[in-house]
């Protein structure tokens, strides 16, 4: 592979996972995108500090991407947050950040990135296991079944030039989980078939897959990554 | 009929207005939770395929995922959460008799009916 790809979410995590994951692979201009100030990423990525919910975020990365020479060949849509409470609790406020972050911030980018992308093009959306219902997490889930319609509503609009696709990760060793009470933590990890939490690097080898062409057939899909506990 | 049927607004691809759907459907069904009172979203089924754009698959598909989620937090409280997906040879009174039948149903939950026979072939949601 060679050109440009664009990793929302950088930092931390599932995110800093791809974007390493993909820097170390190919002739690859990787930037790495992500509101958090104390970004430090591989010398092989290029860092923009930007609030993808800003009004300039979109077209802040837009800048960095022509800035780069380099094809757009890439796109992995990751940034994300929770604000869990159960609905009869949920705040207003806590309801409007995690839409904004996991779902408005992805579709402005997409919408401003997608007439750049290159003929061959890949998009990962990273969606969530909790697209299928997650008790607590009314507003997470939502935003991530949005993600999961907006995968398939761009798979169309951009074929056959570019495929979209989205991972769902399910229970990952990241910043995210661990916020979860230790309690909980562990009896979720008892209902997992394979036994244990994921970790970031197992969602970046999936996104590392997509954006590559040993997927070229495959586009509008949702791949759940997540050691098989949607069976059980 | 006890609860509430919610009806996706139809958008553009436009954030705000998708966002203002979304929290719209989100107000109505924190209020049915806060009543312990049932409720349905109707969705288009080429919205959930992503047919008719951005906006329209993410309000449809966004609504079958926090339908999912409601559902488990009714589960134990003795209400339910339910989306009912038509295509266009539905007719509007086909769709709502579906929406009374899982609001007096009480024991289908969390699930996705869809009218009508083109979602036959097609992705699963």
């Amino acid at each position: 592979m060679n050109g440009t790809i664009v990793v929302t979410g950088a930092a931390r995590g599932i995110g800093r996972a791809i974007a390493e994951k993909m820097a170390s692979t190919g002739p690859l201009t990787v930037i790495g995108v992500d509101v958090a100030p104390e970004l430090a990423l591989s010398e092989s990525i290029t860092p923009v500090q930007v609030d993808l919910t800003s009004a300039e975020g979109p077209r802040v990365v837009r800048e960095a991407v022509q800035a780069s020479g380099a094809p757009l060949v890439g796109l992995v849509n990751n940034a994300g947050i929770t604000r869990d409470a159960r609905l009869v609790n949920m705040a207003d406020d806590d309801f409007a950040a995690v839409l904004e972050v996991n779902l408005g911030a992805a579709f402005r980018l997409s919408t401003e990135l997608a007439p750049l992308m290159s003929d061959g093009g890949s998009v990962v959306n990273i969606a969530s296991r909790a697209y299928l219902g997650n008790f607590g997490q009314f507003n997470y889930s939502m935003s991530k079944g949005g993600v999961v319609g907006m995968t398939r509503a761009m798979a169309l609009s951009l074929a056959p030039h570019v495929r979209v696709n989205a991972v769902a990760p399910g229970l990952i060793s990241s910043e995210m989980s661990m916020a979860i009470p230790e309690e909980i933590r562990e009896k979720m990890v008892e209902s997992i078939p394979l036994d244990r939490m994921g970790t970031p690097d197992e969602i970046a080898n999936t996104a590392w897959w997509l954006l590559t062409p040993l997927s070229s057939y495959l586009t509008g899909e949702v791949i759940v990554v997540g050691g098989g506990r949607s069976l059980v | 009929m006890s609860g509430h049927v919610h009806w996706a607004k139809e958008v553009r691809d436009d954030w705000p207005a998708v966002l203002a759907e979304l929290t719209s459907a989100f107000h109505v069904s924190r209020r049915a939770a806060q009543d312990e009172e049932s409720f349905v979203y109707v969705v288009r089924q080429d919205d959930l395929l992503g047919r008719r754009g951005s906006g329209n698959a993410i309000i449809a598909c966004g609504l079958l995922s926090a339908a999912r989620t409601a559902a488990l937090e009714g589960a134990r409280k003795g209400w339910t959460a339910n989306v009912v997906a038509y295509d266009d040879a539905s007719d509007r009174s086909g769709v709502e008799e579906w929406a009374r039948r899982l609001l007096e149903a009480g024991d289908v939950n969390g699930e996705l009916i869809r009218v009508g026979s083109g979602h036959i072939g097609k992705t699963l949601a």
